[in-house]
């Protein structure tokens, strides 16, 4: 089992490697639509970054493909949002149901929402997709909230960001 | 008020300092021009003798020349190549030359070159074991460049000094203008894997052993001297690519003979190295016009792969008036080629990849090699060489003289999904259209990335959709046309309406740009298609642009030469457009502000009455038509019956003194007066593209140029006045202008339904 593990590490290491050159900066939009009283997020992730994490992180033989998907994908990108994707309204941690996602060339496009928020005061988000594989990735969050717009970024230096609305 | 006023000013005089910062508004200060019409002199480099104010080579414009001799030889055991050259370097400048300056791309992969070291670096908190083996306990691959020898063709030795990735090799005497100097290099270098260690030149290990080499920059190389800098004293830190002057290669590459082989330039001994069976293929496939034939199959290649000769074959290959040279080998490469005609001449296709790469390439590849040349020709000149060769490689995209490398590989079944498809097909387009922009029209890769990338891929787009039109069962189930991820406009909105703190101007150094594909392909690609279909049209877009290949054909142009050009062949003013998206991050954001609907009235509106009143002026003796606003306290709903002249007399009598009865019926009468404000938040000055809708159904576009803006960048106000009653108002109706925000593109309002909405909606559908 271990030699199997250690196998596919040694793949996926050569693909890090090869690709480590190349600049990611993932983007999501998050929008409180106060008549749906719902929070609905848009995030933009490259395909090949999230593969390759999926396949560290889970199963080796995770393919993030639009042919003969596998049906799990979708649980496993759910997953690793869930862990990588925090976002606590009026100081509650308030997790989100993953609605679905769609390929957009390059890009896996992720709808998360977040349900039965009358108001929002406060908001505190945590963005630590594709840290763990990739230090230099750099994750950036546009919120429109109270139809106040803000532009946040997310480094592995700087995981958290706080709009306070009160 | 203005007494008020008056006595504030006074008692500033008395204590300036005191209510200096009340007084700010009160006072003026100058400043210098801002406007975003401004020309572009201060950016632009002075026209001279080399490089005219047109935006042509001048009467004066040189360029140098380097030929070379090589002998090229791959050990496949050890993945060493060595070679011998001799460069013949002419000096065309004027100037008096000391010393010559000698490219060592492969030092980029010497254990100790800098390159890695401009990168930061930072601990990942929670890595694989082989990741932290490799980060921290391996040592640095070594595939720099070793120099044996560097001599003078009567064998005495060259001083010579390296500084990382470039050589100066010191002259015995100075070139004057016009002189010829030939020396000698010996060198051999480790070949990288491209798959592991990164790199555009390298192999591709597979699990028997077998190796496919894609090899480019494994020669040392000059540099460019020129008007502009001199002597290129840019370093190779891996990203930024090359700046190279144009000469003839005579080239022989010794590998394996069981090794298949092809390159930059003419293959000079075709019959040595050709099977009897390839011979025939070959002449078959130079009569083929539509479908490729194929040279070496697929069980051939599965034979020679499982072999490993002994003997060794010299591939002979000579090319005149190139810039770089590269080639590709391996026992394992399936080959086929395809005639297509260029202007009278028969240019042709080629394929080479290996087994991994079918079915899509067998397809695909040389088809789409056979279209790029097409749509480039038709936009720029005929193809001047006499073949063009797309090779498989894995995870590689990268040009040079009549060939390339590119990605696109299904799974171990053949099987593949739309993104490997098109994404295969975009990047054989894409390369094998860097064969006209940076090979021919040779301009600086080092310092100017979007000059090659942002035009290439500009035309990428324009070769995209004729490859669909011309091969419709490219496309995949459910589309209509190419679908292209770099060209069109609304597809850069997500990057010009980003983060500002990681965004960069097109006119930065590659090497210094955030978000490097978005900076150097993508926004100028787009920013020249939307200058083509919206801004200048077709027609005049079409003819500059041809123009500014043709001048610069064979020659090194700089960011000057193209956009003086693309103004002196069209008459368009384009000093604005270069400004804004080629100099500055801003962006396009243009909105309805506000719209106010007037009829015609008889009566005295409240505006005149004032008006009157303050110059005593008695309003019944003018003969004025009046406008008033609809829903205003002065607005009668009767004003909604009836024409224009129904509702002012004192029109309808100047219609009837003015005008015969005939000129009278023909005579446009609009009803509807519209005061419409736009506004642009957007910094990028654009032109103002509306449509209106009418009651009737019927729709009317119009375009205002962007020199609406000239005198106020933030707001412009315009009048419609029209016979039909206006229902809609839509700016930017096609999303051809990059708009950011479309939210304040319509009136009446339009509540569009947001993407999530739309995407919910379909997944509850399902």
């Amino acid at each position: 089992m271990k030699f199997i593990k250690a196998s596919f590490l040694v793949i996926t290491m050569s693909l890090v490697m090869s690709v480590a050159h190349k600049y990611y900066v993932s983007v999501t939009q998050i929008s409180f639509v106060k008549e749906q009283e719902a929070v609905q997020i848009i995030t933009r992730i490259d395909v090949a970054d999230l593969e390759l994490t999926l396949q560290e992180r889970y199963d080796s033989n995770i393919k993030l493909s639009s042919v003969n998907e596998d049906p799990n994908n979708d649980m496993h990108i759910s997953r690793y949002l869930d862990q990588k994707f925090k976002i606590k309204i009026n100081t509650k941690e308030t997790p989100f149901n993953f609605v679905g996602k769609q390929y957009d060339n390059d890009l896996v496009v992720c709808y998360l929402e977040i349900e039965n928020i009358k108001e929002i005061n406060t908001i505190e988000m945590s963005n630590m997709v594709l840290f763990d594989l990739f230090p230099e990735q750099k994750n950036v969050i546009k919120t429109k909230i109270n139809s106040e717009v803000s532009n946040l970024i997310f480094t592995t230096d700087d995981r958290n960001q706080y709009l306070n609305f009160k | 008020m203005k007494l008020f006023k008056y006595l504030c000013l006074s008692i500033a005089f008395i204590s300036f300092n005191a209510y200096a910062q009340d007084q700010e508004q009160e006072v003026q200060t100058g400043h210098t021009n801002e406007n975003k019409f401004k020309q572009l002199y201060d950016e632009f480099a002075t026209p001279n003798m080399y490089r005219t104010g047109s935006g042509a080579p001048g009467p004066a414009y040189y360029q140098q020349q380097a030929d070379y001799k090589m002998d090229i030889e791959i050990n496949d055991e050890t993945a060493v190549l060595s070679g011998y050259e001799t460069i013949t370097y002419t000096n065309n400048s004027p100037d008096i030359l000391t010393y010559l300056w000698v490219q060592l791309d492969q030092n980029v992969r010497q254990k100790d070159s800098p390159s890695k070291d401009i990168n930061s670096s930072r601990i990942t908190p929670a890595l694989s074991p082989s990741r932290f083996a490799s980060s921290y306990m391996s040592e640095r691959f070594d595939g720099g460049f070793n120099v044996e020898e560097v001599t003078a063709t009567n064998g005495k030795d060259l001083p010579f000094m390296i500084n990382q990735t470039m050589m100066r090799v010191e002259l015995p005497q100075p070139m004057k203008t016009g002189d010829k100097f030939a020396f000698n290099i010996k060198w051999w270098y480790q070949i990288n894997n491209h798959v592991t260690d990164g790199g555009r030149s390298g192999f591709e290990l597979f699990p028997d052993g077998n190796r496919n080499y894609v090899i480019a920059q494994f020669y040392p190389r000059m540099a460019v001297y020129n008007d502009v800098e001199g002597w290129q004293n840019s370093q190779f830190w891996g990203r930024d690519e090359f700046a190279l002057p144009f000469g003839n290669f005579e080239v022989n590459i010794t590998v394996p003979a069981d090794h298949l082989l092809d390159g930059t330039g003419r293959l000079m001994n075709r019959s040595e190295v050709f099977s009897k069976d390839m011979m025939k293929r070959y002449e078959q496939a130079k009569k083929s016009y539509d479908e490729p034939v194929i040279i070496a199959t697929q069980s051939e290649a599965e034979a020679r792969e499982k072999g490993r000769s002994k003997k060794k074959n010299t591939w002979k290959l000579y090319a005149e008036n190139v810039r770089d040279f590269g080639f590709a080998t391996s026992r394992k490469y399936i080959w086929d080629m395809m005639a297509v005609k260029i202007g009278g001449q028969d240019v042709m296709a080629v394929s080479l990849y290996s087994k991994e790469g079918n079915p899509l390439w067998e397809q695909w590849s040389t088809k789409a090699v056979a279209s790029t040349l097409k749509t480039y020709s038709r936009m720029t000149f005929d193809y001047p060489y006499h073949k063009a060769i797309s090779v498989h490689a894995r995870r590689q995209g990268m040009e040079y003289p009549m060939i390339c490398w590119n990605y696109g590989r299904p799974d171990e079944n053949g099987n593949y999904d739309d993104r490997t498809k098109y994404g295969m097909m975009s990047v054989i387009i894409h390369e094998v259209g860097h064969n006209f922009f940076p090979m021919i029209i040779n301009s600086d890769e080092r310092q100017w990335t979007w000059m090659d990338e942002g035009l290439n891929t500009f035309m990428q787009y324009v070769a995209e959709q004729d490859f669909a039109e011309w091969y419709p069962a490219a496309l995949s189930a459910g589309d209509d046309k190419y679908p292209s991820r770099r060209g069109p406009a609304k597809n850069i909105v997500r990057y010009m309406g980003g983060n500002q703190d990681y965004i960069a101007p097109i006119m930065t150094k590659g090497l210094n740009t955030y978000q490097f594909g978005n900076n150097a392909y993508g926004k100028p690609a787009t920013a020249l298609n939307i200058l083509r279909e919206t801004v200048m049209g077709r027609e005049l877009f079409d003819y500059a642009f041809k123009e500014y290949a043709n001048r610069w054909m064979f020659k090194h142009p700089t960011p000057e030469d193209f956009f003086r050009t693309m103004e002196d062949a069209s008459a368009f003013d384009l000093d604005w457009y270069w400004r804004g998206w080629f100099y500055t991050t801003d962006w396009t954001d243009i909105g309805l502000k506000d719209v106010k609907k007037y009829y015609v009235s008889s009566e005295p509106n409240q505006y005149a009455k004032n008006y009157a009143s303050s110059r005593n002026i008695n309003l019944e003796e003018m003969d004025l038509v009046y406008l008033v606003e609809e829903g205003s306290d002065e607005f009668d709903e009767k004003l909604r019956q009836g024409t224009s002249a129904d509702n002012s007399p004192s029109l309808k009598e100047y219609m009837m003194d003015n005008f015969t009865p005939e000129e009278r019926k023909n005579i446009k009468q609009p009803k509807y007066f519209y005061n419409i404000t736009f506004e642009k938040p957007g910094g990028l000055v654009m032109p103002i593209i509306v449509e209106f809708t009418y009651a009737d159904g019927s729709t009317k576009t119009e375009t205002y140029p962007a020199q609406i803006w000239r005198y106020n960048d933030r707001e412009v106000t315009k009048v419609i006045a029209s016979e039909k009653e206006i229902v809609s108002i839509k700016v930017d109706p096609k999303q051809e202008t990059a708009d950011i925000d479309t939210s304040n593109n319509s009136w009446p309002k339009e509540v569009e339904e947001s993407e999530f909405d739309t995407f919910k909606n379909k997944v509850k559908g399902k």
